[in-house]
């Protein structure tokens, strides 16, 4: 694959977008400590990657959903977060890809899976900034661009509609009916993180179903799942939960699917 | 998969931009930016005349300091401080604290951090009302992993102490 076919693949929408989002948000912010954790969390995925294939005698090594996944969680943990807590987080992610497997595929998003579990493990501090949740609110409107172009080339619209349409619904009802705190949720740096998950985290596709159907039940039960959370306990870690709920129906959805398909040959 | 028409991705989208419009409106009044805080429990405020110096004894030096009557003209120092429980608040697009402050001769005597509102875990920053008492200072060292919260938490002892200060 030659460089110019790469980047017009998925993954290289993707990386490209996430790039941006980095230069950007840390022009914004006039502070360099977010490029570097990014460099450090991308070397740290690749090389464990790498490491990670290598032990799997895995006959292609292409790291680049590593250097995705290592973007993700810089532009998540906020930039004041130590580079060995960065580290950490992006070999714990690397670990859950290669690890938690069903037919060969990661069942979990692996930044989300590691992001959630630096929380607890590392105590580590998530300020999504390369979100632009702390620039202006009209750099929001170069979040969506970045988000249709990836969205529309892995083309998973009827996921991202479906859960951004639901997540909001149900923000707005948890608003009319004074449940849990909407009114944070619907304004920056939270809104600005819902979008950057729907865009870039939850239309994975190893991690997210192809077909239409699939996706809008998967947006749907992140969302609700997401919602939930949120309502109940507040925090963070509303929008990984979410996710991690929907990888799990995808992988249920497979195996039944691959059951009938089984018991229909027998 | 086919793509989706682009006239369905324009109706999706304006559909979602007024669900989301509905739901910031509903919720204004609750993002209405904190109120200012409301002392609760000012007890034996101090009066008297006299000179008395404009330095902040719980300031970025982090020592206390008492002020100094100058020989001549008052006999009878002023204390910087009202003595009392003050409340502050801190708050940042992540969250608020607000704290009650209690203060006794020109010292910190008690911090308590009566609500904690970010989107973060209290126990980040359960170590920081300690080290105010410590250092009798609002600037307490960052909690790694906790800058949101440990920023909300000085501005709230800062803006008690705003609140306590004698004019």
């Amino acid at each position: 694959m030659t460089a110019g076919q790469w980047i017009k693949s998925p993954k290289g929408y993707v990386t490209v977008a996430l790039a941006a989002c980095l230069l950007i948000a840390s022009i914004g912010a006039f502070d360099a400590k977010g490029i570097i954790n990014g460099v450090v969390a991308v070397a740290v995925s690749v090389a464990a990657d790498i490491v990670c294939a290598l032990i799997g005698k895995r006959k292609r090594i292409m790291p680049d959903g590593a250097v995705i996944t290592g973007l993700i969680n810089a532009l998540v943990l906020s930039v004041t977060t130590s580079l060995f807590i960065v580290a950490a987080t992006c070999i714990v992610s690397i670990l859950s890809k290669h690890l938690l497997v069903a037919k060969k595929k990661p069942v979990f998003n692996p930044a989300a899976f590691g992001l959630l579990l630096s929380v607890p493990l590392f105590h580590s501090g998530q300020s999504w900034w390369g979100a632009f949740g702390d620039l202006p609110a009209w750099t929001i409107a170069l979040l969506l661009l970045g988000g249709y172009a990836v969205v529309n080339r892995v083309n998973k619209y009827p996921q991202l509609f479906a859960f951004i349409g639901t997540f909001l619904f149900l923000l707005f009802m948890m608003g009319c009916f004074h449940v849990g705190d909407a009114a944070d949720a619907l304004r920056p740096p939270f809104i600005n993180a819902a979008l950057f998950f729907a865009f870039f985290m939850l239309t994975d596709p190893p991690t997210s179903p192809a077909k239409t159907g699939g996706q809008i039940a998967f947006g749907i039960l992140a969302a609700v799942v997401s919602a939930a959370v949120y309502a109940c306990f507040g925090g963070l870690m509303y929008l990984f939960i979410g996710l991690l709920a929907g990888n799990l129906y995808h992988l249920l959805k497979a195996r039944l699917s691959t059951g009938k398909e089984y018991r229909r040959g027998a | 998969m086919a793509k989706m028409d682009k006239k369905w991705v324009a109706l999706c989208s304006a559909a979602i931009a007024a669900v989301y419009a509905a739901g910031y409106v509903t919720t204004e009044t609750e993002a209405a930016p904190a109120q200012t805080p409301q002392q609760y429990a000012q007890t034996d405020v101090q009066s008297g005349g006299g000179w008395a110096s404009q330095a902040d004894p719980f300031g970025q030096n982090g020592q206390a300091s008492k002020s100094a009557g100058q020989p001549g003209k008052t006999s009878q120092s002023k204390k910087l401080y009202k003595d009392g429980t003050y409340t502050g608040m801190g708050s940042n697009r992540r969250g608020s604290i607000q704290v009650a402050v209690t203060i006794k001769n020109d010292k910190i005597t008690d911090v308590e951090i009566s609500h904690f509102a970010m989107h973060y875990s209290e126990s980040d920053v359960v170590g920081l009302p300690g080290e105010v008492l410590q250092k009798q200072s609002a600037h307490v060292n960052n909690v790694s992993g906790a800058t949101y919260s440990t920023q909300a938490f000085e501005d709230a002892v800062q803006d008690a102490l705003t609140q306590a200060k004698n004019a």
